[in-house]
């Protein structure tokens, strides 16, 4: 029996001082070209640091995983490696799980992190750094304020905790787990040296995260799926009919398929209440431990998907309560990101088509917002104008010269309305009329822009294909099965 | 009027001699001299501010030149005359300054022509005679009064080249243009260049990127705009109204029935109204335009010189009329069509003798979109910027007439949470489409308003309420608090 507990215990890592349980992390990450969706750009090499929990997981941050093609943990002294895989991932919390494979002898030393229990303000942080040769280091900050805050992709932010500590310059200082009284209570995501402020995702969401995940089926967080305006204008506030007392949001979009929409929510009506909790003017209320938040921590930070929430509304100035079922945010018009999917696309004759997204308009630089093209920055701005018909926008990215594209190698940046007189939902749906031979054996694109039609001689642009991938051209395109509407 | 204008095309390549500066009357003294004919033009002027469209603008003033054509009419450059509000003549070796003002001026191709209160002190002058296009490599020489001193200056150079290029005063339009290798330094605008004692072009522009290069408009459109001005009425240039795609592809040319051999190009888009507008369809192929072929990429052939199909309305006026041969289902057409002012595309053009039009309401101002109104806010609104450009191309003209910004909110108790709404396009108000700034002036000073205005803004995440009995309390004491001297101004 005595043996028996001793193997036990000496096989599987136990909890010790935070030190034990932290682990280097060094991830290559390489992402797909936004103008040639068929290469990658150069690897990048990424280190930071990560957190061993229970059941030989490792935590760190979305940041150090995103697109990675290859994913390593070190030991602290740097003296094993051992390759790791993506376990969980969520984008827009900027937490990730990566678990060890073979790595029994890895973990041998090392001990696990319990994830603490909800901190509040004034509570102090110890952060964790690793030094070249292995010696952990650690710096204590208070948390400051308590705010929901988005540091990686976009969204309506998450709980996290403002930390001020004066942090130094360590090696593999990207991601560092925090701890209060020796468990982990968040990971520091970034820090602004100046004003010596971190950055930390809160203990509250890397807890959803962790239980979301436990069962191998990572859902992600909830959203309730809708647009809104803050209400301080008094004579925004005496048009809705709005009491003085009352505070209230007014919902500008409600996203087609969304949680909101499901239950009946629509543009104009103003959320006064979510489970009992009054939204204020400005769209915070208050927590019992943490004081003023912003009011999505009420649908996407404490709730999961499938639970209820009931919603307060003042829909033409009449109260109306809303039981709205969670689900996750709809799939936007414009994927918000393309991490860990490459893109899809479809070259016909030296045609390249994409569908729209925001990295791709991102990559027009540093200023895209007024030098990206103007038709597709209106989707962008405008989503709800061009989502009948589409699940994704589709554009004619650019023209490589070819046979068959004499004329139109000025042509860039179109979005395709019909190919063969059919709306074009997606790229599967373009690449299916493309595929199907038409009558006279030129197909015919409609775009938005000069000279709105253009065509396309069907048994040319086969051989211009089959001339591609003679030149090098792994694929002419990449396809998904499209979501059922 | 037409075959002035045949010149145009053909000489600019085709030079056989050059022109040498023989004896000319620019070297006698007992008579006036073609020296004398050139004036010095003074010009104060009063350019409005379209971010405080209620307010007189900025004074200011500059000078140029100018030269007799004809008895009281003097020819130079609209930019030297442009938002005048005094003009003064002063003669060669003369202190004497003798009020002017402007008979009729054409921002589209920078010309002017002033006349004198008193023509009389100049009536011994003999008028600058109107010559042709100068050749290639040949001599010419460019009289007036840049910088520099307060004498004439005379400079020589050489045609360089000659191009269809574009002309930066109402930066919307190009015309023909010849380069010269002299520079044309500020104050040479509106400068005759003379060639064998006749008017070659008028100075009126240079490079800040090149030196030694300047840019005179060559007598064809010199010639143009005196024709049009001869009903006492300057008509702009005509603009056929058509975008056109060449029609290189042969998958292209297959859908649109085209033979192998067959010109002609593709029209893409036809502007809704313009004078093409339900004669040609998109789609149609354009064979000929009055006779001549058109290539594959829009060439013209005249007297044997590739020139752009555009020349043929280049020479035109409005109410003339244009034949085009046409290809549409594969079978062959011909039509015609009357060229026609199309005063919306003034939307992109500078604009320059008028004030703006503004309505003022309760702290917000609305103001029309034009391009002087673009180049003074910086509009980072992407629906704006998406109706602006799209206002022509799209016929958006045909239901709004005045692209209506909110362009300031003045700061008071009134207007303190309205914020955030400056830069975009009003859509409705009230429920109703707003069709103009008279519209909206019109809907929000209506005699029984109802308690709120409902301003939506296309692209708006809500809309602007605005209480109106608040609204027209607060009216007064804004403008006075701003500085405001006048709630609108409608027209021009």
């Amino acid at each position: 029996m005595k043996f028996l507990i001793f193997t036990l215990l000496t096989a599987l890592p136990l909890l010790g001082a935070p030190s034990d349980s932290l682990v280097r992390i060094n991830s290559t990450l390489q992402s797909y070209k936004a103008s040639q969706p068929w290469e990658k750009n150069s690897p990048k090499k990424r280190q930071g640091l990560g957190t061993l929990l229970s059941g030989n997981r490792v935590l760190t941050t979305a940041a150090m995983a995103a697109d990675a093609i290859y994913l390593e943990l070190e030991s602290a002294d740097s003296s094993r490696r051992v390759p790791a895989r993506l376990s969980a991932i969520d984008y827009k919390t900027n937490l990730a799980l990566l678990v060890p494979i073979n790595g029994a002898d890895f973990l041998k030393d090392l001990k696990f992190a319990e994830v603490s229990s909800p901190v509040k303000i004034g509570d102090d942080l110890e952060f964790y750094q690793l030094e070249d040769n292995g010696d952990s280091l650690s710096t204590s900050g208070t948390i400051r304020k308590m705010d929901l805050l988005s540091t990686f992709v976009s969204s309506g932010g998450y709980l996290s905790y403002q930390v001020k500590a004066s942090m130094q310059t360590a090696g593999n200082s990207f991601t560092l787990p925090a701890y209060h009284n020796n468990k982990l209570a968040g990971v520091l995501t970034s820090y602004n040296s100046k004003d010596q402020i971190c950055d930390v995702i809160s203990a509250d969401i890397i807890s959803a995260f962790l239980k979301d995940a436990a069962d191998g089926n990572y859902l992600g967080f909830p959203s309730l799926g809708a647009g809104f305006s803050t209400t301080e204008d008094e004579h925004f506030r005496a048009w809705l009919k709005l009491p003085r007392e009352a505070g209230g949001i007014y919902i500008n979009r409600v996203l087609p398929g969304g949680s909101g929409d499901s239950a009946g929510m629509k543009k104009g009506d103003v959320i006064l209440t979510i489970d009992g909790n009054a939204i204020n003017r400005q769209g915070y209320y208050q927590h019992k431990k943490y004081g003023s938040l912003y009011w999505p921590h009420l649908v996407g930070g404490s709730r999961v998907i499938g639970e209820e929430i009931s919603i307060g509304l003042l829909r033409d100035g009449k109260p109306l309560d809303l039981k709205v079922t969670l689900k996750k945010a709809p799939d936007p018009l414009l994927p918000l990101h393309r991490y860990d999917n490459a893109p899809p696309f479809l070259i016909k004759g030296g045609l390249v088509f994409q569908e729209l997204s925001r990295p791709y308009l991102l990559a027009f630089g540093k200023e895209w917002a007024s030098r990206g093209p103007l038709n597709l920055l209106d989707v962008m701005a405008n989503p709800s104008d061009y989502e009948e018909g589409r699940n994704r926008v589709v554009v004619l990215t650019r023209v490589v010269p070819t046979e068959a594209t004499i004329g139109y190698d000025r042509i860039s940046n179109q979005i395709i309305e019909k190919v063969n007189g059919k709306p074009v939902a997606d790229l599967p749906t373009l690449a299916k009329a493309l595929a199907t031979t038409p009558e006279n054996g030129i197909h015919e694109i409609e775009t938005d822009q000069t000279p709105y039609k253009l065509y396309l001689d069907q048994g040319l642009s086969d051989q211009v294909d089959t001339q591609f991938k003679a030149r090098g051209l792994p694929s002419l395109s990449r396809l998904y099965e499209p979501k059922a509407k | 009027m037409r075959s002035i204008l045949r010149p145009l095309l053909p000489l600019a390549l085709t030079a056989a001699a050059s022109g040498q500066l023989k004896e000319s009357p620019l070297t006698t003294k007992a008579k006036p001299t073609i020296y004398d004919s050139v004036v010095k033009i003074e010009c104060a002027t009063q350019v409005p501010d379209y971010r405080t469209p209620w307010n007189s603008g900025r004074f200011s003033g500059g000078r140029g030149t100018g030269f007799l054509i004809g008895p009281n009419q003097f020819l130079t450059n609209a930019h030297v005359v442009s938002d005048a509000r005094r003009l003064l003549i002063t003669r060669r070796g003369s202190a004497q300054k003798h009020v002017a003002r402007i008979k009729h001026i054409a921002h589209d191709c920078d010309l002017a022509l002033l006349e004198l209160e008193y023509f009389a002190p100049f009536e011994d002058l003999k008028p600058i005679e109107i010559g042709g296009m100068p050749q290639l490599e040949s001599e010419v020489s460019t009289i007036g009064y840049p910088v520099g001193g307060d004498r004439l200056s005379v400079t020589r150079g050489v045609v360089s080249r000659i191009d269809f290029s574009s002309y930066s005063h109402s930066r919307a339009d190009s015309h023909l243009v010849i380069q010269v290798d002299a520079a044309i330094n500020p104050g040479n605008s509106g400068g005759p260049v003379i060639q064998d004692g006749k008017l070659a072009g008028v100075a009126f522009q240079g490079r800040t990127d090149a030196d030694n290069v300047g840019y005179i408009i060559p007598t064809p459109v010199v010639k143009r705009f005196l024709e049009d001005i001869k009903d006492d009425e300057y008509n702009h240039y005509m603009d056929i109204g058509l975008s056109t795609f060449p029609l290189f592809n042969p998958a292209m040319r297959k859908a649109y029935k085209l033979s192998d051999d067959a010109k002609g190009i593709l029209v893409a888009n036809v502007v809704p109204e313009g004078p093409c507008d339900k004669v040609i369809e998109k789609g149609d192929v354009l064979l000929k335009i009055d006779g001549n072929e058109i290539d594959s990429a829009g060439n013209i052939r005249i007297g044997g010189e590739f020139v752009d199909m555009n020349e043929i309305v280049e020479r035109k006026f409005a109410g003339d009329k244009v034949k085009l041969t046409i290809l549409r289902g594969g079978e062959t057409k011909d039509v015609e069509i009357t060229l026609n002012e199309f005063p919306y595309s003034s939307i992109y053009s500078i604009r320059y003798d008028e004030q703006p039009r503004f309505t003022f309401y309760g702290g917000l101002v609305f103001q029309p979109l034009n391009f002087n109104l673009y180049a003074s806010y910086s509009f980072d609104d992407r629906r704006l910027r998406q109706i602006y450009n799209d206002f022509i191309s799209k016929g958006l003209f045909k239901e709004i007439e005045d692209i209506v910004v909110l362009t300031r909110v003045e700061s008071d108790r009134l207007t303190t949470r309205m914020g955030g709404f400056t830069g975009m396009v009003v859509e409705k108000v009230n429920d109703t489409k707003i069709k103009n700034l008279k519209h909206l002036h019109e809907i929000l000073n209506a005699p029984n308003p109802p308690e709120f205005h409902v301003i939506e803004f296309n692209g708006g995440a809500r809309p602007l309420i605005v209480p109106s009995a608040e609204a027209a309390e607060a009216q007064k004491r804004i403008m006075q608090q701003v500085g405001i001297s006048k709630a609108s101004r409608l027209e021009k």
